[in-house]
C-alpha cells in the first residue's frame, strides 16, 4: 500500500512536484532561454546607455561611484540576482494561479500532501533553474571578463542559495495573495520591478533616498547582490561578510515563517468562502 | 469599444500599467546615473540626457504596443476561444486588429502624458519639441511602420507556439539595437551594421532628431526619404503577410491552435 504520510511520502511528493516543474521548463525551452538571455540584454542596455551618458569617462565615473571599473561583472551580478527573484516570484507565487486556470488546483489541494510540502516542491525546481542562471550568466561572464575571480564564485553561489530561502518565503506570501486577489500578473510585474529598483540591481543601494534604503534593507536580494559583488570584485570572503550573512539567515527564518502563516490563513479563509475555483 | 470595455473591467491592470511603466523609466535612469559625470561642470550628452532617455521610453512604450497590443490580438482571441467568431464577422480582420490599436494608442498617450508630468514634478524639467511639425510627421511614419510590424506579428501567432519568448527577444533586441535608449554610434562597428538594417533605427532617429535636434545617422533628407519608404513597405508587408498566413491557417485548420 502507498504511504500518504511520513518521510518517504514527503520525499515522494517533493520529487513529483520537482519533476513536474522541470518537465514544464523542458517542454517550453523558450521561456528558459529567455531567463538566461535577459540578464545579458539588460546589462547591455545599461552599459550602452552608460557609455552614451558618460562618454569616454564613463568607466572612470562608474569607478568613482562604485569602487570598481569592472562594469560588466558589477552589472551582470545584479542582473543575475534580479533574474533569480523574477523566477521565484513567477514560479512559486504564480504557480497556484496557473493551477486555478488549468482547473487542477482543487485536485492538488485534495491530494494527501501537506501544503508546505507543495510549496517547497515548487521551490526545489527553482533551485535548479536559478543555479543554471548563475552558472550561465555569472559563471561564463566572470570566466571571460575576470578569470582571476573564478574561484570566488563558489562563495558567491553559497550566498545566492542562502538568499533563495527568504525569497521562497516571499513567494509563499505572494502565493497567498494570489489566492485572495486573483490577477497575479499585475502584481508580479510591479513586484519584479520594485525588487529591481530597491535591491541595487544596477547601482549601489546607497544611491537611493534614505527612506527607500530602509525598504531595501528588508529585502534579501539587497544583501545577496552586495555580498556577491564584494566577494567577486573586492576579494572578500564569507567570513568577512558575516554581518550580512547573519541577516540573511535571520531573513531565511522570518520570511518563510511569515509567508507560510499568511498563506495558510488565506487558504483557510478561501476554503470557507469557496474561493479556490474562482478566477 | 469592446477592447476599451474589457480594459476598464480589470482596474488592477490599469493601476499596474500606470505604476510599472514610469517605474521602468526611473529604474533605468538611476542605473545610468553611475556613468554620468561626477561634477556638474562636465558636459552633458548630446540631446540632453534625461530628454534623450525620455524619448527612448516613448519608443519602448509604442513598440510594446505594436508587439503585445496589435501582435497579440490574435493570441488573446485564441486563448479566449473567440477567434473563430472574431474571424467570421463580416468585417476586415485588419480593421478589427487596428481597432485594438486605437485603444492602445489612447492609453499610451495617457501614460506618456502622466510620466511627462511626473518627470516635471520631480525636477526632471519640461520635455520640449524642437520641430513639432516634423515630430508629428515622423511619429506618424513610425506608427505606420509599427502597424505593419504588428500585423505581421499578429499573423505569426497563428504559426508559432512560443510567441511570448519570441516577442520578448524581439522587444529586447529592439531596445538594444535600434538606438532607442542610446545612439547606435555607441555600438561597436560590426554590430552597428545590424542596427543599420533595422527600419526602427531610422524611425527612432528621425523622431528624436525632430524633438531634440540631435544629428541624424544618414544625411537628413536621405534619412527622411528612407523612413517614408520603409514605413510604406512595412505596412504593405504587414498586410500581405497577415493575409497570407491567415489563408494558410484556414486551409490547414490551425487558426485556433495554440
Amino acid at each position: 500500500m502507498r504511504t500518504v504520510s511520513g518521510y518517504k511520502a514527503t520525499v515522494g511528493a517533493l520529487a513529483a512536484i520537482f519533476w513536474k516543474g522541470i518537465k514544464h521548463y523542458t517542454r517550453y525551452p523558450g521561456s528558459f532561454l529567455l531567463v538566461l538571455v535577459m540578464p545579458f540584454l539588460f546589462t547591455l542596455m545599461i552599459f550602452g546607455m552608460g557609455q552614451f551618458v558618460g562618454g569616454s569617462n564613463a568607466s572612470v565615473n562608474f569607478a568613482a561611484r562604485t569602487g570598481t571599473s569592472n562594469i560588466l561583472v558589477y552589472e551582470i551580478l545584479g542582473s543575475a540576482v534580479w533574474m533569480t527573484s523574477w523566477v521565484v516570484v513567477e514560479d512559486v507565487g504564480v504557480a497556484l494561479r496557473d493551477e486555478q486556470m488549468k482547473g487542477t488546483l482543487e485536485q492538488n489541494f485534495l491530494a494527501p500532501v501537506n501544503r508546505f510540502t507543495l510549496l517547497i516542491g515548487l521551490s526545489l525546481t527553482d533551485i535548479v533553474i536559478t543555479s543554471a542562471v548563475f552558472v550561465v550568466v555569472v559563471g561564463v561572464t566572470t570566466m571571460i571578463v575576470l578569470p582571476t575571480a573564478f574561484l570566488s564564485l563558489l562563495q558567491a553561489f553559497v550566498i545566492l542559495l542562502v538568499g533563495l530561502i527568504p525569497l521562497f518565503g516571499i513567494g509563499f506570501l505572494f502565493a497567498g495573495f494570489v489566492l485572495r486577489f486573483k490577477e497575479p500578473y499585475v502584481f508580479t510585474q510591479i513586484l519584479n520591478l520594485l525588487f529591481a529598483t530597491l535591491t541595487g540591481t544596477y547601482y549601489p543601494v546607497s544611491l537611493l533616498p534614505y527612506w527607500v534604503q530602509f525598504l531595501s534593507a528588508a529585502l534579501p536580494q539587497s544583501y545577496v547582490v552586495e555580498d556577491m559583488r564584494r566577494i567577486v570584485l573586492a576579494n572578500q570572503t564569507l567570513v568577512s561578510l558575516y554581518g550580512s550573512v547573519f541577516i540573511l539567515i535571520a531573513l531565511a527564518v522570518a520570511y518563510p515563517t511569515l509567508g507560510y502563516a499568511v498563506f495558510k490563513r488565506i487558504e483557510k479563509k478561501a476554503s470557507v468562502t469557496g474561493e479556490f475555483s474562482k478566477y | 469599444m469592446k477592447d476599451l470595455r474589457s480594459y476598464v473591467r480589470y482596474p488592477a491592470w490599469i493601476v499596474g500599467e500606470f505604476i510599472s511603466t514610469p517605474l521602468w523609466f526611473f529604474f533605468f535612469a538611476l542605473g545610468v546615473t553611475l556613468f554620468a559625470p561626477t561634477s556638474p561642470s562636465s558636459t552633458s550628452p548630446q540631446g540632453g540626457g534625461i530628454s534623450f532617455f525620455f524619448f527612448g521610453f516613448l519608443f519602448i512604450i509604442l513598440f510594446g504596443t505594436g508587439m503585445w497590443g496589435i501582435g497579440q490580438t490574435v493570441r488573446n482571441e485564441q486563448m479566449a476561444g473567440t477567434l473563430e467568431q472574431f474571424f467570421l464577422t463580416p468585417a476586415s480582420r485588419v480593421t478589427l486588429i487596428i481597432g485594438r490599436w486605437a485603444r492602445l494608442f489612447l492609453t499610451d498617450a495617457l501614460i506618456i502624458g502622466y510620466t511627462t508630468l511626473l518627470l516635471y514634478l520631480i525636477g526632471g524639467g519640461i520635455v520640449t519639441l524642437n520641430d513639432p511639425g516634423l515630430f508629428v510627421f515622423s511619429l506618424g511614419l513610425y506608427e505606420l511602420g509599427l502597424i505593419g510590424f504588428g500585423l505581421l506579428f499578429a499573423g505569426l501567432t497563428m504559426r508559432i507556439r512560443s510567441y511570448n519568448t519570441i516577442s520578448n527577444l524581439v522587444f529586447f533586441g529592439y531596445m538594444v539595437l535600434t538606438g532607442a535608449l542610446f545612439p547606435v554610434s555607441v555600438i561597436p562597428v560590426p554590430f552597428r551594421y545590424i542596427c543599420m538594417i533595422i527600419p526602427f533605427t531610422y524611425f527612432n532617429d528621425l523622431v528624436r532628431h525632430a524633438a531634440l535636434a540631435t544629428p541624424t545617422i544618414l544625411p537628413g533628407t536621405l534619412e527622411f526619404v528612407i523612413a517614408i519608404l520603409l514605413s510604406i513597405c512595412m505596412l504593405v508587408v504587414g498586410f500581405v503577410g497577415f493575409k497570407k498566413i491567415e489563408d494558410e491557417a484556414r486551409m490547414r485548420g490551425t487558426i485556433a491552435t495554440n
